[in-house]
């Protein structure tokens, strides 16, 4: 009897070891391609080497709207990842889900982690209702990139940028260059992007939606059709009927071949890609320089709005599963973490000490192009408005303002309709999403 | 007995593989176009044929039916007798005939995404080859993917040079199926190159344009989003965004998986009719040798 005994608890003993030392594997799926791809696997192995008990899985799952299809066909499915990286418009898509644990549920339980590391302006946009909802990742915000050789060339001093809209439009003027009727040089040029409407929209400090756009309760209307709103349909749409700025059109692809190529001598692109145009400055020899994004003068600044993605814990029902994800995320919010992130991609940290560490190493000083994008954030005013907005029909708002302004660039409404137009569409489609969730 | 049930047996895999991959699906699609569904699927919603109603009744499907309608259209007639041209040169016993077939059949061997790109960059209104030349030949600086109509025309392009390659073999293998000696023949009835031309080869390439051109079809109204993806994204002002596009939007972009299941409904029923022409009609017209 006492035989059995033995060899039972050794059974017992023997199994739970083997629970308790098994490792946990977190499937964590991400839209980061190219180097930014090899870098979150750097850091993904860099963690599985110092957590013995935990193994991430890291797999690449396509574009942002790819990553979110197929995060959406594997919830169908009944086999989610763990941890998967969603675009910062899903936000509101992904909070009505379903399938999600709010990152605040284990910010109230551990002690250990501090939240208030977090950039305040990065924190802000993914806190709906006082609830951090997922963890702030890869962050951006929108830049205006300027070729500082072309400036003297034109006789302008390369170190005082404009800050106006109304200075940069003479700026934009000045650099404009024509020959024998035709355009050679031009002073602007961007991609047809909602994201900059949404960010000209920030810099005055102006709504996109109501209820304090979406963060107070669920938004129910678009409000963009506003003076705020028309301003920038005029801005854009003025400065290229005069000429001094070309439509890139869509996508960010073309608008930044035509800088590279020193065609244009200012460009409006995101953050996350000041790696790459320090190499390009480098190659076409020029240099580069980086301003804010400028605002209308006689309008309060409010500030821009972080891009990008944050990482979304799925809920798996496995405490012990949801641990482990978490244990992954805190660490990638932490400072070395966050310093090897941000100066292998371009992308800021989102940790305010690495930000700091970063400035005392004397990386700032060495890439002054570095400091204007994490600078500006910083300056912004903590608003509703820069916060950015949520609704769950985000990427057609986005779209429907993209077709509106050409429907301006090529005249076939004036910007007062387009406007109007824009808002009536989205908010036609927020009726339509808001009322699934009645 | 046995021998009648013997062929249905060997339907078996085949039936199997279609039911699972297409019919099972397409059921799954009509079902689905009956709804409104959240994008996780959380929330779900019977709503009858209004999906198809709000379709039907909105002035930006009816613009896209106009622009697939035009598009598919263009694309194929151009497409036919742009590579019919090709085949009939390089159908000649020349030197190095082998280099040019392969040159021109390449870019049917490029993803669309790739030639989007390709189009995209040679498109550049300031730095692309094709506005470059446009502004040194005739003076004009052209903004191809920004300005309609010619956001379209740039689309039908890029299409058709993508399909050419396609087009080409079968034609080419077409011209060879067709014996020398009618020609010899019409020629000794003093044929000139013209009535050879429309009296013997054309009629006699009628089964291969005929399947050609079922096969452009589908090729132009499913398989086109890529292209305009990446060139235009269906703008300026919603003019390049075909019946595909629209669907690929609503379902991938938008999550509005009930709206895209309707749309990809009314392409089933499109394609239904386009084959039944084909099998009805086109056979009869057809000159099988």
């Amino acid at each position: 009897m006492w035989r059995k005994l033995v060899v039972l608890s050794l059974a017992v003993v023997f199994l739970m070891s083997f629970a308790i030392a098994a490792p946990i594997t977190i499937h964590f799926w991400h839209a980061m391609n190219g180097p930014l791809g090899e870098m979150v696997q750097k850091l993904v192995t860099e963690f599985n080497k110092t957590h013995p008990n935990i193994i991430v899985k890291a797999d690449y799952a396509g574009s942002y709207s790819e990553t979110l299809s197929k995060t959406i066909a594997a919830v169908k499915g009944g086999n989610p990842p763990d941890i998967v990286q969603i675009y910062d418009i899903g936000t509101q898509m992904m909070k009505d889900s379903g399938v999600i644990v709010p990152i605040q549920k284990f910010i109230d339980e551990d002690k250990t982690f501090d939240v208030n590391t977090l950039v305040p302006q990065v924190r802000g946009y993914y806190t709906i209702g006082g609830k951090l909802y997922s963890m702030p990742f890869n962050s951006s915000n929108p830049v205006i990139y300027y070729n500082k050789t072309l400036f003297k060339k034109a006789g302008l001093d390369p170190n005082n940028p404009p800050t106006t809209w109304e200075e940069f439009e003479k700026v934009a003027r000045k650099l404009t260059i024509k020959k024998d009727g035709k355009t050679i040089q031009y002073g602007f040029t961007s991609g047809l992007i909602g994201w900059f409407f949404e960010q000209y929209m920030a810099v005055q400090n102006a709504l996109m939606f109501n209820n304090g756009n979406g963060r107070i309760k669920r938004a129910t209307k678009a409000v963009f059709d506003s003076p705020a709103g028309l301003r920038i349909f005029n801005f854009w749409n003025n400065m290229i009927q005069e000429g001094i700025m070309i439509n890139g059109g869509p996508g960010w692809d073309n608008a930044n071949a035509i800088f590279a190529s020193q065609k244009a001598a200012m460009l409006l692109d995101s953050t996350s890609d000041v790696g790459m145009m320090l190499q390009q400055a480098k190659e076409g020899h020029f240099e580069l320089g980086v301003m804010a994004l400028p605002h209308p003068a006689d309008v309060p600044y409010g500030g821009v709005i972080i891009g990008g993605a944050s990482l979304w814990m799925i809920n798996t029902h496995n405490p012990a599963k949801e641990q482990a994800a978490w244990t992954f995320l805190k660490w990638l919010e932490q400072t070395p973490q966050q310093v090897q992130w941000s100066e292998g991609t371009g992308y800021f940290p989102i940790n305010k000490n690495a930000i700091t560490k970063m400035m005392y190493q004397g990386f700032y000083a060495k890439y002054p192009q570095y400091l204007t994008t994490v600078f500006q954030l910083l300056m912004s005013n903590v608003t509703y408005a820069t916060r950015g907005g949520v609704c769950g029909v985000f990427p057609k708002v986005r779209a429907t303002i993209e077709e509106a302004l050409s429907k301006v660039f090529n005249h076939t409404m004036t910007p007062a309709q387009a406007l109007k137009w824009a808002q009536d569409q989205a908010n036609e489609a927020i009726e339509q999403y808001n009322s699934l969730y009645q | 007995m046995s021998r009648k049930l013997v062929p249905y047996f060997l339907l078996i895999p085949t039936l199997l593989i279609i039911g699972l991959f297409i019919y099972y699906p397409a059921v799954l699609t009509l079902k689905n176009s009956l709804y409104r569904v959240s994008p996780f699927g959380n929330r779900v919603f019977f709503v009858g044929a209004k999906n198809f109603e709000a379709l039907l009744h909105s002035p930006s499907y009816q613009q896209e039916a106009w622009t697939t309608l035009i598009f598919v259209a263009v694309s194929i007639t151009l497409g036919l007798i742009i590579s019919l041209l090709f085949s009939l040169v390089l159908n000649e016993k020349v030197p190095g005939v082998g280099i040019f077939r392969t040159i021109v059949f390449s870019p049917y061997a490029v993803s669309p995404a790739i030639a989007g790109m390709l189009w995209s960059f040679l498109l550049n209104p300031v730095v692309g080859y094709v506005s470059y030349a446009f502004l040194k030949m005739f003076g004009v600086q052209s903004h191809w993917l920004t300005t309609y109509p010619s956001a379209l025309i740039a689309i039908i392009i890029a299409t058709i040079w993508q399909n050419l390659g396609f087009n080409i073999i079968f034609f080419l293998s077409g011209l060879q199926g067709i014996p020398d000696s009618y020609y010899e023949a019409a020629k000794i009835d003093g044929a000139g190159s013209v009535r050879r031309f429309f009296s013997i080869t054309l009629p006699l390439l009628s089964p291969i344009t005929f399947y050609l051109a079922i096969m452009d079809i589908i090729f132009t109204m499913f398989s086109s989003f890529g292209i305009i993806d990446i060139m235009t994204q269906g703008g300026p002002g919603n003019s390049t965004t075909t019946f595909i596009y629209r669907l690929y939007r609503d379902g991938f972009i938008y999550f509005n998986s009930g709206m895209a299941s309707a749309e990809s409904m009314i392409l089933i029923l499109i394609m239904g009719v386009v084959t039944f022409i084909y099998f009805k009609f086109v056979q009869r017209v057809v000159h099988y040798r």
